[in-house]
């Protein structure tokens, strides 16, 4: 497999699984802002563990876990991105909405909106900022995911070989300027990828 | 989903993927065949065959490994020997090894020493690292003076002819789908080409 | 045109809230000293606090059965809370535009429709707040210390507006506040709320 191509196959996984991710981490983010429900510190640890277990641990629970056709598949390094993510753009989003004040919500409900348009009218935009931030963490973390992709996923090359597996390989087999090849092309994808999302954040304000 | 009737899911330890990424090339357009590898640290790749991943045949780097799996058919398919990178051992204030705890290179090389009586001498110089190539990494960025490896990891050492019984198995495996395509890879594995491709990359044959 | 509170009953910080009062003014002021309970009081009845206990009456509607978006109560609350991503077109809009023209032209904000609200005085945010309300075609008009925050000409600047309101608009109004002056100038009728009790 071509450099290049792998590192398109490490974006392109790393996009999808960010995206998939937005929707249910928005949703929990909110719930976790707003309103005091049992079990919600549970969650709220429930969160944060891919954070602060070690990634091949993860890895492990996602190997018991993941239904058997899944396994070895794109599908899994998808997956496992999410995972080892969701921690980054959860926790940015609750902050985020934790930070519009209430006051906003409650004055388009007295203007007559529903809860759904109140949040996608008036939270959501006032949340944008610090979510975005969030998402650009996420899809870094997801762009250098390791430990618990290679344990789910394998390390197929042409299937699952994202970026990080394949520099770790090349500099266990000793082709020691392959692997330099690969981290500076790398450095420089996720570079773009950061820059461009600061850009964009900063536009919006 | 559909069973993959023409694909041989291959798990092969990391220290053999060029050999094996060879061998699978040429198999594929002798055979018409398909095969899938995955690499990694043969103690990962044993992992993933306790939990269910969907793997043919296996091909690790230490016995202690394989044990692990439930295998049909199991064989001892490449040897290899230790080396020495740099100063001679006596003359080292420090000598880079894998893991001896760990690692199969580390633990062969501390098999080694004891059996030559030179552990206790050398124990205190040593200085483990993560894996091999970090041993080799270390001397030849000159952090230690010496390293033991794999003959099959730098051309430069002095290879250790009395080197303790390094055994790579090769094995088709109880949980196999394609068993019959397993079966066929492993002769493969096993015949004089392949032999000559694995001899190429540093390895003795059985 | 009367709100009945009856019976109303709210757990605050320090006490609780025990209300029952009828206002049928024009414009009916809310008086007391701060904590008194007051922004409270207009929480529950614009629906954006629960009751303990009680009902809250507006003629033949029972207000304390709807929630916030069905009782059609125009709400000016003490922090004004334009929302800050909107124009200020877009903002008065949110809720409707019911008799937008006439609205826009009583409270002078024609010039500023297309400006961001980070950008507007004190005053003229209270005005736009003013116009938000109001072009829901509310029921009623919630006003918590409308003045607060502003320097003295400005206050009188802005208590014409209110007054513009009240008599060009037919919609009743509760004005909260802590200033006699305020008083003098545009209540009706007074209810006097301390420590979470009407005062007699």
């Amino acid at each position: 497999m071509t450099d290049a191509a792998i590192i398109w196959f490490t974006v392109r996984m790393a996009a999808l699984a960010t995206a998939l991710l937005i929707p249910p981490a928005l949703a929990l983010a909110w719930l976790l802002a707003r309103g005091t429900w049992r079990g919600k510190s549970v969650v709220e640890t429930l969160v944060a563990l891919p954070l602060v277990m070690p990634p091949v641990a993860t890895g492990l629970i996602l190997l018991k876990l993941v239904p058997h056709g899944v396994v070895f598949t794109w599908r899994a390094v998808v997956i496992a991105m999410m995972v080892m993510s969701s921690p980054f753009i959860v926790r940015a989003a609750r902050v985020a909405f934790e930070n519009v004040s209430p006051r906003y919500e409650q004055i388009a409900r007295t203007l007559g909106a529903h809860e759904p348009r109140v949040f996608f009218t008036i939270t959501l935009p006032l949340a944008l900022r610090g979510i975005a931030g969030g998402v650009v963490l996420g899809f870094a973390r997801a762009l250098g995911e390791f430990g618990a992709t290679i344990l789910v996923a394998g390390n197929i090359p042409g299937r699952t070989t994202t970026l990080a597996v394949a520099i770790y390989d090349r500099v266990q087999l000793g082709h020691d300027s392959a692997a330099w090849q690969l981290v500076a092309a790398g450095v420089i994808v996720a570079f773009g990828a950061i820059w461009l999302s600061e850009k964009s954040t900063r536009r919006r304000a | 989903m559909p069973v993959r009737a023409a694909e041989v899911h291959v798990s092969a330890a990391a220290s053999l993927s060029d050999a094996v990424s060879e061998l699978a090339k040429v198999y594929e357009s002798k055979s018409r065949e398909t095969i899938v590898l995955n690499f990694g640290a043969s103690s990962t790749l044993a992992t993933q065959i306790l939990n269910g991943a969907p793997v043919d045949v296996f091909l690790s780097a230490d016995e202690a490994q394989m044990n692990r799996v439930p295998t049909l058919v199991r064989v001892p398919l490449l040897s290899n020997r230790l080396a020495i990178v740099g100063k001679p051992l006596l003359k080292a204030r420090r000598i880079a090894i894998a893991n001896p705890e760990a690692v199969p290179a580390g633990v062969y090389a501390k098999q080694w020493l004891q059996r030559r009586g030179l552990w206790a001498a050398i124990a205190p110089k040593l200085i483990p690292t993560e894996n091999v190539r970090g041993a080799l990494a270390a001397v030849l960025a000159g952090n230690a003076d010496s390293a033991i490896v794999y003959a099959t990891d730098s051309r430069i050492g002095e290879v250790i002819m009395d080197s303790p019984t390094i055994i790579y198995p090769a094995a088709v495996l109880r949980g196999a789908e394609n068993v019959a395509g397993a079966r066929r890879f492993l002769e493969f594995l096993q015949s004089r080409d392949a032999g000559a491709i694995f001899r190429r990359y540093g390895f003795l044959v059985k | 045109m009367t709100l009945v509170i009856d019976d109303l009953r709210i757990p605050l910080a320090h006490f609780d809230l025990e209300v029952s009062a009828t206002m049928s003014a024009r414009v009916t002021a809310i008086f007391g000293p701060s904590g008194a309970g007051k922004t409270s009081l207009l929480d529950a009845i614009a629906g954006l606090r629960r009751l303990q206990r009680g009902r809250i009456t507006f003629d033949d509607v029972v207000l304390s059965d709807l929630p916030a978006r069905a009782r059609r109560i125009g709400y000016v609350p003490q922090e004004t809370a334009l929302f800050p991503h909107l124009s200020v077109e877009r903002n008065i809009r949110y809720g409707g535009r019911h008799n937008e023209q006439h609205v826009v032209e009583v409270l002078e904000i024609g010039h500023l429709l297309d400006r961001g609200v980070t950008a507007l005085s004190g005053g003229e945010q209270k005005r736009v707040a003013l116009a938000r309300a109001l072009l829901t075609a509310p029921r009623l008009l919630l006003l918590d210390e409308p003045l607060s925050g502003l320097d003295r000409p400005l206050r009188d600047r802005v208590m014409q507006f209110l007054q513009r309101v009240r008599d060009d608009f037919n919609v009743p109004m509760l004005y909260v506040t802590h200033d006699e002056d305020e008083l003098a100038a545009i209540a009706d009728d007074v209810v006097r709320l301390d420590h979470g009790r009407i005062a007699v």
